[in-house]
């Protein structure tokens, strides 16, 4: 098994960390991490670089940190490695856009939205263009708001408001004009901005019949295929959505009407991403017809590769919840992890 | 509960009536008296909140940028432990996985083997069991000591200064040889050498040690120029000698003047002596099964084996202590330094005990040289009285009160010296290894007690430990692990200790609702979705309110707030604002069952949906689809009453459609009786009127009369 030849190495925080992520190298010896965490002794929350020396074993050490207000329940990076920057948004409704040092890997500086009439209560996921030049931000309160990032700082634009009657988890770009959100029931939005007034279209919350309803947690969508999106929930549920064959999403994982898939596991599935290192066992059959493999990671502390119509792959069984990953976009055989249980695991496949 | 146990001369859990000395916080609320209340209270911890409240006049009558009060927390600080929190934390932790994994065991053995529990094959799996349990929980108070040597291995360092062991980790080590480490007890003594070695340097307090002895002299050792002068040098290795730690002895020989080059020439019969005392002491017969490599002495595994080569090794020493090269040496020091080592190998007394520091020390070294079969716990209880009146202990150590428990048998002793030294966590865990091998200990610790509320002592320190767990956001999720293993009260406080958890976030909440997954809480699961649907409804969130209470399956609150939403439909179901109530409607799904009333809104939104295609000027087609919606959301009983006349006034256009009538007779004379029994309920008291024009019921009517007219004529 491919298990074997996992290296995984842990890193004890003694901080909670609610995400994490890569950010585009910027030098060739080390590589940065952007990791959100929660200081309990102290009650500080913050946005910490840190920087992975790639020697075996690896280190971890702490670069830079920043406070925010409150806890960060979403951060993206920029793919712009002359200058990179990193977008977190809070559960007290505060986006911050952090510019980083392309050399010292340290936080130069902060640019803040702080207004209730931005959002008012917890952001529950933002997206940044890759380009970061504009952003995203979804909430709970039901607002969809679009963030320019200028030179001057950041102008925002409510795109929809439902007022609370629809509550939105999740947001990614699918192309510079065109987004998916995600949110309960397991409903996924599409919207365009040059349409504005409401999604363009939309996958209704109760397709999942039969199996209980949950909510969509994180979505994402290959840059190569936008027409499909991938959204992972309650309940062990990842599904694909396709905008060609809009009423019935594929399930990769979950209780749904097709009786035959199973559930990788009841727990809740907390983030998803495409896994471009996974190849495909078959390469005919990885033709335009079936889904990417996709990284999904678990509360019951399961890490895993699903692949449509295959048995699931198991990076990482840990006896914690994973709460957040994120996979080298240069490197893709490296993968990072957030712990429940207070620690940062780096995973390097063969 | 702790709480229950009034009299302090009872308790389980010893306190020290001793009061220290007071310790100041000082304050900095920023704000200036007086102070109309001061409420103080504990928060989560060890921290308190302390609430300053100012009086509402005082507070409006000064400037605008001071409050009417300020919350602070405060802080007490810990003991000073030697383990800071986030390490504490880190214990907790790991240790969970070990815990659960020993009780599933614990449960799978009991359902398997109900019949022969006191068997011997049970007890001895039983046994192995909580020696992996102990080794793995070992593991996580500390790396275990590596003996790597390196390569280029400096000859002056003596003693390697590695991860400093913690106290934690030296007593649970300490308990596993006695309790657990089944094969150890042949050589218990040689057992106890190891451990010391392991952790002497923890029994410094204001006494020094033979490992602080040692550090010294390495710090020294660089400087010295004729080592074999000092005095230092001479007990250092005696005192080394004495506790068995035979490598430093050989090492600490070996940088022996005499063995330079230069020298050797001149002091040829004091280096045969170093050599000859360096070649007894690297062939120490040690009654233990092994040593680990490159260790100096000789293993014998057997009673007649090792009382053989003893008499052996003896007999050559006697030999070297009478010999004439003694009288040829003349270097003082070294003749006398030799000479004392020689006395501690043949086990003078006072030798041992000069050459000792702590009472453990003097002891181990009576195991090595004078008693070697000391197995039974009586005979070292007796040796380590004995100890104690010549090296007597300083109140601070931990290790006496541990130690005298273990060897007077007395299983409540340890565990208060566990608890008041150690904490919670360390009771919590070692009760596992108390009654790994001891019946009785066993009774005592799981007899159910009436002065403690009808629990055992057992569940009682995990109910504490849970309590600790539980004060610290981090930490409160694995309470339920300890919990869940209490069987009396385990699971009404895990029901109380989830409800009183926050529930405004949604990822918190769902981490909670998997615990009572977990654990089948069902009740509580669909308590928590109840309490967090009314907490978003409340706060304006309507979807997420109605998702959540959909989730826990509340009907009589989902026909209440759909009242309240009838209200708002009424109201701002306007075609522009249709769009923001879609996203809820779809979310209700069109199962009846599940939406309380609330799949009215379902149907309303199809009629109102075509009602639109039809102004957008589509075909007849789409007026007749309008109809049918129409006549059904007539015909359903959950139709709200005040929304029949704002439906058919917003069908006029339908009623009076131009090119054929769209309803047969017998439709249109359902929307009569309606029609009819809407004038009837107006007349009531309590009726809500809609925002309609007044006419709006004449018009209606006239509508249905034309189009009963055309039917009736077609």
């Amino acid at each position: 098994m491919a298990e074997a030849y996992i290296q995984i190495h842990k890193f004890p925080q003694s901080k909670s960390i609610n995400a994490v992520r890569f950010l585009p190298p910027l030098s060739a010896f080390d590589r940065p991490i952007v990791a959100a965490v929660h200081d309990p002794d102290a009650d500080v929350f913050s946005v910490e670089i840190h920087a992975l020396e790639p020697q075996n074993p690896p280190n971890l050490h702490l670069q830079s940190s920043w406070p925010t207000p409150s806890r960060i329940s979403s951060l993206r990076v920029s793919q712009t490695p002359q200058k990179p920057i990193i977008a977190a948004s809070t559960l007290g409704g505060t986006l911050h856009l952090f510019s980083a040092h392309p050399v010292e890997a340290s936080i130069e500086s902060e640019v803040l939205l702080a207004d209730r009439s931005f959002h008012s209560g917890p952001i529950s996921g933002i997206d940044l263009q890759g380009t970061g030049t504009e952003l995203v931000s979804v909430g709970e309160d039901g607002r969809v708001n679009l963030v320019r990032v200028g030179e001057s700082g950041l102008s925002s634009n409510r795109f929809f408001d439902s007022r609370g009657l629809v509550s939105y988890k999740a947001a990614r770009w699918a192309s510079p004009s065109e987004f998916a959100t995600g949110g309960l029931g397991f409903s996924l939005q599409w919207w365009d901005q040059r349409k504005p007034g409401g999604p363009v279209s939309q996958l209704k919350g109760d397709w999942a019949r039969g199996g209980k309803s949950g909510m969509v947690h994180s979505i994402d969508i290959h840059p190569s295929r936008k027409h499909v999106c991938m959204a992972g929930g309650s309940s062990g549920t990842v599904f694909a959505w396709d905008l060609r064959w809009q009423q019935q999403p594929v399930l990769l994982s979950g209780a749904g009407p097709d009786e035959t898939i199973q559930p990788l596991s009841v727990s809740e599935v907390w983030e998803v991403q495409y896994d471009s290192y996974i190849q495909s066992s078959n390469p005919v059959s990885a033709a335009s017809a079936k889904i990417l493999p996709v990284m999904v990671c678990l509360e019951d502390g399961i890490l895993a590769v699903l692949k449509q119509g295959e048995e699931p792959l198991e990076l990482l069984a840990e006896p914690c919840a994973i709460n957040c990953f994120d996979i080298d976009q240069q490197n893709p055989s490296d993968v990072i992890c957030g712990l429940e249980w207070e620690a940062i695991a780096i995973l390097k496949r063969p | 509960m702790p709480s229950l146990v009034s009299d302090p001369g009872e308790s389980l859990v010893p306190f020290s009536p001793q009061v220290g000395d007071p310790v100041v916080y000082p304050l900095h609320h920023g704000l200036k008296p007086p102070f109309a209340r001061l409420s103080i209270s504990w928060s989560r911890g060890n921290s308190l909140r302390v609430a300053f409240f100012k009086t509402p006049a005082a507070a409006s009558a000064s400037s605008d940028d001071e409050t009417g009060g300020k919350v602070l927390e405060v802080k007490l600080a810990e003991g000073g432990g030697e383990i800071d929190e986030a390490q504490r934390r880190r214990i907790a932790y790991e240790s969970v996985p070990v815990f659960a994994h020993l009780q599933m065991r614990r449960n799978s053995a009991d359902s398997l083997s109900r019949m022969s529990y006191g068997s011997s094959s049970y007890r001895a799996e039983w046994w192995q069991h909580v020696m992996e349990y102990s080794k793995h929980i070992s593991s996580i108070l500390g790396a275990p000591k590596t003996s790597s040597s390196s390569v280029v291995e400096d000859p002056k360092t003596v003693v390697k200064l590695e991860e400093e062991p913690t106290c934690l980790k030296a007593a649970w080590d300490l308990m596993e040889i006695f309790y657990v480490d089944k094969q150890a007890r042949a050589w218990l003594p040689e057992r106890l050498v190891d451990w010391l070695a392991d952790y002497d340097g923890l029994l410094s307090g204001p006494d020094s040690t033979i490992h602080s002895k040692l550090l010294s002299l390495q710090k020294e050792l660089v400087n010295l120029q004729v080592i074999e002068d000092e005095l230092k040098y001479w007990e250092a290795m005696s005192s080394a000698l004495a506790v068995g730690w035979l490598d430093i002895v050989v090492k600490l020989l070996r940088l022996h003047g005499s063995y330079k080059l230069d020298q050797l020439g001149n002091r040829e019969t004091e280096n045969g002596l170093v050599e000859a005392v360096a070649v007894l002491v690297s062939t120490m017969p040690r009654m233990r099964p092994g040593l680990a490599a490159q260790k100096p002495g000789r293993c014998y595994g057997t009673k007649p084996d090792f009382f053989k080569a003893w008499e052996k090794w003896r007999g050559q020493m006697a030999k070297l202590d009478c010999s004439a090269f003694w009288v040829q040496c003349g270097h003082r020091p070294t003749r006398e330094g030799l000479r004392n080592l020689l006395q501690v190998m043949l086990g003078n007394t006072s030798s041992l005990a000069s050459a000792t520091c702590h009472w453990l020390e003097l002891c181990i070294s009576h195991f090595l040289y004078v008693r070697h079969f000391t197995t039974s716990l009586e005979a070292i209880h007796s040796l380590a009285q004995k100890c104690m009146q010549l090296k007597p202990p300083s109140d601070s150590q931990w290790l006496t009160g541990l130690m005298f428990g273990i060897l007077e048998e007395n299983t409540e002793v340890v565990l208060a010296e566990c608890s008041r030294v150690f904490g919670p966590w360390m009771v919590t865990h070692a009760i596992e290894l108390l009654t790994a091998d001891n019946v009785q200990a066993d009774f005592l610790l799981h007899e159910e007690r009436y002065n403690l509320g009808g629990i055992s002592i057992e569940e009682l320190h995990r109910i504490v430990y849970a309590q600790v767990l539980s004060s610290h956001a981090l930490t409160w999720p694995i309470a339920p692990v300890y919990l869940a293993s209490c069987p009396k009260q385990g699971f009404g406080l895990l029901e109380i200790l989830l409800y009183r958890q926050p529930v405004q976030h949604d990822k918190t909440l769902l981490k909670n609702l998997e615990i009572c997954r977990l654990y089948e809480l069902d009740n509580i699961s669909s308590c928590l979705k109840k309490i967090t649907g009314m907490h978003h409804w409340k706060h304006g969130k309507k979807g997420s309110g109605v998702f959540w209470l959909q989730q826990a399956q509340d009907d009589v609150r989902l026909n209440r707030i759909a009242q309240q939403l009838f209200e708002f439909v009424g109201k701002s179901v306007s075609d522009d604002s249709f769009k923001q109530w879609e996203g809820l409607i779809e979310l209700l799904g069109s199962e009846a069952s599940t939406a309380g009333g609330l799949e009215f809104l379902h149907k309303y939104k199809d009629f109102k949906k075509s009602l639109q295609k039809v102004q957008d000027g589509k075909a007849s087609d789409a007026a007749r689809q309008a109809i049918e919606y129409l006549i059904q959301l007539m015909k359903s009983p959950s139709t709200p009453e005040r929304f029949w006349l704002p439906l058919l006034h917003d069908s006029l256009n339908l009623l009076n459609w131009r090119e054929r009538p769209l309803m047969n007779v017998s439709e249109t004379n359902l929307l009569l009786s309606k029609l009819q029994e809407l004038s009837l309920a107006r007349l009531r008291p309590g009726f809500c009127d809609s925002h309609l024009p007044p006419q709006a019921l004449s018009s209606v009517r006239l509508a249905l009369a034309t189009n009963l007219g055309r039917a009736i004529l077609e």
